[in-house]
């Protein structure tokens, strides 16, 4: 089957299977190095991909539902202003998730950060999300798809608060 | 890699016309709603689906909400996110917390109503919760060149071992209706990872109306994934009609009796799935009597 889609901002027509799994497809076919999963499909949630700005499991993808689609991996990922936001929270809190999980975890908090984000623009009158108490219960649940065991809850949810001051102040920077 | 394995073909309708004539031409193709159960499946790929794959991706009459006084219908192929983030007004909390309960915001955006209803063989949250809700389903059956329409409870989709049937091979289901009309008890409890560990895992939902002093409408529904699907209707109308705070001894020996009727009729849940759900559900009723001295 002929797919075409946007893959890390390029054009391309693939040849592949139709049920084939999009992390099999980035691993194999374009030798993607980002992503290192192998769990079929149990939500080991190390093989997330923005597919047309939603972070997903590209596990759980087949390829005939990418047609079309705009899918960023964390390889080009890491180039954005995001991104940076969360590497400067992992300096200023001086932990980082292990090299096994790290792109995933990036992944998963940039995927928390636009949801806050979103939630904030729908209250426009409301205080920016700084001030606003963080809902830990929610963003540990977020935070969990990842099974990895290198890092303890709190040290991420304070990368998350950190992160989450870092891009507020960025966005107010451009507004003003 | 797969050389030899042959690309499935991939129909995809947007209308359930144009679906009832793929599915009289390829009956055993196999319908994809949201593909997350069936794509975490140990065989999924490389493998052949012989007849094709029928995405229901496109077909927009699933994809709705609805609602008016009495009841809320929603669509097969919503998703749990959109529903969560639509229905936060008109759903019941119980069935909030459930679709809440589903998995992470990047698993819900692929977890489809209908998908989650259709697994065929492992019950999970969401049915536990809309059988005690009294929601019933849409079902297109085709069958020998003919269609029919059926309105199915959903307590009755699944067998006691929480096995799907429809009815017929080739059906669909199309919406769910739920009544608007709903108890101001309600409590939903999983334990377990029902999606990693689905073995050590159980589900633990209960319905009902308080009036004056007394309960009624009471619905109970325990499942456990790939194991039991049960709904009591004799703890049920035990417990339809009693006075509230229900004595102690009478919790303690309901429990139990749950328990011996769930030895009784599956054999396959482990000890330790039975304690839990026994003590959840006497949980529940001390929260029942704390609720009704306050």
């Amino acid at each position: 089957m002929k797919i075409e889609c946007t893959i890390d901002g390029k054009a391309l027509t693939l040849s592949v299977n139709s049920n084939k799994p999009l992390s099999l497809i980035l691993m194999e076919d374009l030798e993607n190095q980002s992503l290192t999963s192998y769990c079929r499909g149990n939500a080991c949630g190390n093989c997330i991909v923005m597919v047309n700005d939603e972070a997903v499991l590209s596990c759980l993808v087949p390829a005939f539902r990418i047609r079309g689609a705009k899918i960023r991996t964390f390889e080009n990922y890491q180039r954005s202003r995001q991104y940076r936001d969360i590497e400067r929270a992992y300096k200023a809190t001086g932990s980082r998730p292990c090299p096994a999980c790290f792109n995933a975890r990036s992944m998963i908090i940039e995927s928390i950060l636009q949801d806050l984000s979103s939630s904030n623009k729908q209250h426009a009158t409301a205080p920016l999300a700084k001030d606003v108490k963080l809902d830990k219960e929610k963003i540990i649940r977020e935070l969990s798809l990842n099974t990895c065991q290198c890092m303890d809850m709190a040290e991420l949810i304070q990368i998350v608060e950190v992160a989450l001051g870092y891009r507020n102040r960025r966005r107010r920077v451009r507004r003003s | 890699m797969y050389e030899g394995v042959r690309s499935p073909l991939v129909y995809t309708p947007r209308s359930i016309g144009e679906f009832s004539t793929i599915i009289f031409r390829h009956p055993q193709a196999i319908l994809w709603a949201g593909g997350t159960h069936l794509m975490a499946s140990p065989d999924y790929y490389p493998s052949e689906a012989r007849d094709g794959i029928i995405d229901l991706a496109f077909m927009d009459e699933l994809k709705r909400i609805t609602r008016n006084d009495r009841y809320v219908e929603i669509g097969a192929m919503v998703t749990a996110r959109q529903l969560l983030s639509a229905g936060r007004l008109l759903l019941p909390p119980i069935l909030q917390q459930t679709l809440r309960s589903m998995g992470t915001q990047i698993v819900r955006r692929q977890v489809t109503v209908g998908g989650s209803l259709c697994i065929s063989d492992a019950r999970l949250s969401l049915s536990t919760t809309l059988a005690i809700l009294s929601a019933s389903a849409e079902v297109k059956r085709y069958d020998q060149g003919k269609v029919t329409t059926v309105w199915i409870p959903v307590a009755k989709l699944y067998d006691k071992e929480g096995k799907l049937n429809l009815g017929s091979k080739s059906a669909l289901l199309t919406r769910i209706r739920i009544g608007l009309e709903f108890g101001d008890f309600q409590r939903f409890v999983v334990f377990g990872d029902p999606i990693r560990k689905s073995d050590e895992c159980g589900i633990v939902a209960l319905h009902a109306k308080r009036e004056q002093n007394g309960l009624s409408k009471v619905q109970f529904c325990v499942t456990f994934p790939r194991k039991a699907f049960h709904i009591s209707k004799d703890l049920e109308s035990k417990l339809s009609g009693s006075a509230l705070p229900i004595h102690p001894e009478k919790v303690n020996m309901l429990s139990h009796e749950l328990v011996a009727e769930l030895t009784k009729m599956h054999s396959t849940i482990s000890d330790l799935q039975l304690e839990r759900a026994r003590r959840i559900f006497e949980s529940f009723l001390h929260d029942l009597n704390s609720q009704s001295l306050s």
